[in-house]
């Protein structure tokens, strides 16, 4: 629903870097250039974000 | 058994260091990096109040992100199980950071301030109250103030010949940090992780040096490396202290 504050697997804090890595990648940059960028460099924290889909816009009509 | 350990930074930031340790065995090693895992306790969220709450998600959802937030802990000013009151008020529509959440004690406060917790639409509220304890890594993994904390040993690469004339250039791939033969400490990422970058047409002799190791240490932000690893060490020492009191005759 919301990107995940933590990374699963080793706990390092992602979510504060969702919207600018959304934002870029709306300006068509490339996503491991994004990511290398914001200093997420594990695999485990880099497919949090590739694997990421806000779900807030799609359930909010049914509240 | 009493020496001193020779420490050197390889990398030193705030919140992301690399340190060569000589002289330590590896079940010493081996204990520092736990005790920085689960001895070094931390500020996190733990009880939720929900005042209102017509977000989409359910108040557990939420109490589950706002226990993840680090919180600053000033280690010298608590004591594990002491609590600090936080709270959070937004309304929608906008989204409800971590830098919303006040503190009753500016000791404690999120260390990062824009972490998202809730997107709120139009009409939509959360108030609630929340009270942050401090308790060790032990207890639950929220608490943890070191991140992806582990160690590696040191590698000495030694030239050993040249490489056949018609030997294929194939990579040599290594991960971590080298002591060449001058006594130099290299990060591999400097040559891209590759020895055949760094050394062209040679071979190569790469082993462990014994009783070096290189620790990568992250943490969370709740406190600086130096804290994290100056209170991990104090844990073990704290401890050794007491099995010394308990078996005295």
């Amino acid at each position: 629903m919301m990107i995940p504050v933590r990374c699963f697997t080793c706990g390092k804090v992602i979510g504060e870097h969702w919207e600018e890595y959304q934002a870029r990648l709306d300006d068509g940059e490339d996503p491991a250039e994004v990511l290398d960028d914001l200093g997420v460099t594990r695999h485990c924290c880099r497919r949090m974000f590739v694997s990421h889909k806000d779900l807030v816009d799609v359930v909010s009509p049914y509240q | 058994m009493v020496a001193d350990f020779e420490v050197e930074f390889i990398e030193r930031d705030d919140r992301n260091a690399r340190f060569l340790v000589r002289g330590a065995s590896p079940a010493f090693a081996n204990g520092i990096r736990r005790a920085m895992i689960a001895d070094v306790p931390t500020f996190s969220i733990d009880t939720v109040r929900f005042v209102e709450n017509s977000s989409v998600m359910f108040d557990e959802m939420i109490g589950l992100r706002l226990g993840l937030v680090p919180l600053t802990t000033p280690l010298d000013d608590f004591e594990v199980g002491e609590t600090v009151t936080l709270a959070l008020d937004v309304e929608g529509p906008g989204t409800a950071y971590s830098g919303d959440i006040e503190t009753s004690d500016d000791l404690v406060e999120p260390a990062d301030d824009n972490i998202p917790i809730i997107e709120l639409k139009e009409q939509q509220r959360i108030e609630l109250e929340a009270d942050a304890v401090l308790d060790t890594g032990r207890e639950h993994a929220k608490h943890q103030g070191g991140v992806a904390v582990g160690y590696r040993h040191l590698q000495r690469v030694e030239v050993v010949g040249d490489a056949g004339e018609f030997d294929e250039g194939e990579p040599n791939i290594l991960r971590g940090v080298i002591e060449t033969e001058d006594g130099e400490l290299v990060a591999t990422d400097e040559f891209d992780h590759d020895l055949a970058e760094r050394y062209p047409g040679k071979e190569l002799a790469v082993h462990d040096v014994p009783g070096a190791f290189v620790f990568h240490v992250e943490t969370d932000g709740s406190f600086s490396v130096e804290e994290l690893v100056t209170r991990a060490a104090e844990s073990i020492g704290a401890r050794a202290a007491e099995l010394e009191t308990k078996v005295a005759v």
